[in-house]
């Protein structure tokens, strides 16, 4: 299972670094979503607050590029009538969608170059990491547990044949409740524990800590807890819809 | 006569072949979520900046709701009937092209406006933002002017769609770019003087205005220069995109790649 995983994720990473759709996602959106950030928080005059947004639009674009990504893929093995052959074979299909959504979650993870590259050479926003070994590893952290969040999507997108609208309707409500640009201080109390539960709040708030000096590890930590939780519901939510998805004879459906 | 059955019937038939493959149940939920939490995104992020007003951010992103609407109904259509193969045979028929495409366009300009005329009472409700009455006919006629405009782009990307093979990628970079550009959500003041140049040109920009404007008191008569401006560019975008449609026809006929994935 484990060579089927490695494989399944350089195989998504190289197609979706060939796939013109990903890659202008990579590049655009971040430096977009970036932009308006820089010229709207630009007001309070805090370079730690713009190399926060930098890596906050980065998470955001990794999120995305998951659950289109994922959703996509399936969408894809539809229409190219694959999924059923997908599905019948013998490697579990969490190790078929677990890598395609690690896959998004790692070249969403480009995003950072991006976004901090353009900062640095439009806004001057300086780029300085306060702890290289923590940041270093917490975006493959932050990608893991997103791409795991992932997993979960995944299994509700065998069952629709509409998952690729799924996956992009799920894309602001994940960035708000995350605080990836708008700390969750500013949103109702509601949404705090819903914010706990969620990856990119931990992975980013991993990443920030890293890059601006504060305590990373036990936002690491609570990435690689939570991409476990995430692959036990995940895989046995997959195990679950593709039972209903063969029952209903609804896989091939487009 | 004939033309008018295409434009409506033509464009009936596929608005309802939309939801032979999306349900209602997840179509309207898409629709109106999306430009419902991009709203409330941007509200949060300008209150956390301090920057304008809830309005203008509900306004700018609203009307934002129209552009994807829009744009996307309008550049999917061609990709759309290339996916399904039935492209070669709608254009093999003798019917007006301009017919054609406008059927398909008019169901993208009603859903543009459904969409951001609802999402806009949602979230209006939601964070206790006061229109007046009175303004709103004024935001109607804004609305109207800017998915005009908006499927008027999207027309272009369609017939780029007829050249080439993945054309939501050029769809997906313009809607993002109008994030940014069109002053939905960064005061145009706030932009260097190259990006105002182009924010001038495309769509969606004087309807923001025009609409803003409308919010704040002041008559239609008063912004009936925008709106005009805004009618204008739709216009340009309008003639443009038949242009492209013959041109990329031709071409595609020329070189057998109408059917090209």
């Amino acid at each position: 299972m484990i060579p089927a995983i490695l494989t399944g994720v350089r195989l998504h990473m190289k197609q979706a670094s060939r796939n013109p759709f990903d890659l202008s996602g990579v590049i655009v959106w971040p430096i977009l979503y970036a932009s308006i950030a820089y010229y709207l928080l630009d007001a309070k005059n805090d370079p730690r607050l713009l190399l926060s947004a930098s890596l906050g639009a980065a998470v955001m674009l990794m999120w995305s590029l998951v659950v289109i990504a994922s959703s996509g893929a399936l969408e894809q093995q539809r229409w190219q009538g694959t999924l059923e052959l997908v599905v019948a074979a013998p490697t579990p299909l969490t190790a078929v969608i677990g890598p395609i959504c690690i896959a998004g979650a790692l070249v969403g993870a480009y995003a950072i170059g991006a976004t901090l590259t353009w900062g640095a050479l439009l806004f001057d926003v300086p780029v300085k990491v306060e702890q290289p070994l923590a940041f270093a590893i917490a975006i493959p952290a932050c990608a893991l547990a997103v791409g795991m969040l992932g997993l979960i999507m995944a299994a509700t997108f065998v069952l629709y044949r509409a998952s690729f609208h799924l996956g992009i309707a799920t894309q602001y409500p994940v960035w708000i409740v995350s605080g990836l640009l708008v700390p969750i201080s500013f949103l109702p109390d509601f949404v705090r524990p819903l914010s706990w539960v969620l990856a990119p709040t931990w992975g980013f708030r991993a990443i920030q800590e890293a890059a601006l000096g504060g305590t990373p590890w036990p936002d690491i930590g609570m990435c690689l807890v939570l991409s476990l939780v995430y692959l036990a519901i995940g895989g046995s939510c997959l195990v679950a819809f593709e039972y209903v998805a063969r029952a209903r004879g609804s896989l091939r459906l487009t | 006569m004939n033309t008018l059955r295409v434009v409506f019937v033509g464009g009936l038939t596929s608005y309802r072949a939309l939801f032979n493959w999306i349900s209602p149940w997840i179509f309207i939920p898409h629709t109106l979520g999306y430009p419902i939490f991009e709203i409330l995104f941007f509200v949060y992020l300008g209150r956390f900046a301090g920057v304008e007003s809830d309005r203008f951010f509900l306004i700018g992103n609203a009307f934002l709701a129209i552009a994807v609407t829009g744009m996307f109904g309008m550049g999917h259509a061609t990709a759309g009937e290339r996916r399904s193969q039935t492209l070669a045979a709608l254009l093999a028929s003798p019917a007006n092209r301009f017919a054609v495409f406008l059927g398909r366009a008019l169901p993208s300009i009603v859903t543009g406006f459904f969409v951001a005329t609802t999402s806009f009472a949602i979230c209006a409700a939601i964070l206790g933002v006061h229109v007046p009455l009175s303004s709103l006919s004024g935001l109607a006629i804004a609305t109207a002017a800017a998915a005009f405009s908006c499927t008027a782009l999207g027309l272009c990307l369609g017939a780029l769609g007829l050249r080439g093979r993945n054309v939501s990628v050029f769809a997906d970079v313009i809607a993002a770019c109008m994030l940014l550009v069109s002053g939905a959500n960064v005061p145009l003041e706030k932009l260097p003087g190259w990006l105002q140049t182009i924010s001038s040109g495309i769509p969606l920009t004087h309807g923001i205005k025009a609409a803003r404007e409308v919010a704040n008191g002041a008559s239609i008569a008063a912004t009936s220069d925008l709106l005009l401006k805004e009618l204008a560019v739709g216009g340009v975008y309008l003639a443009a995109g038949l242009f492209m449609l013959r041109l990329f026809e031709y071409d595609g006929r020329r070189t057998g790649s109408l059917e090209t994935f």
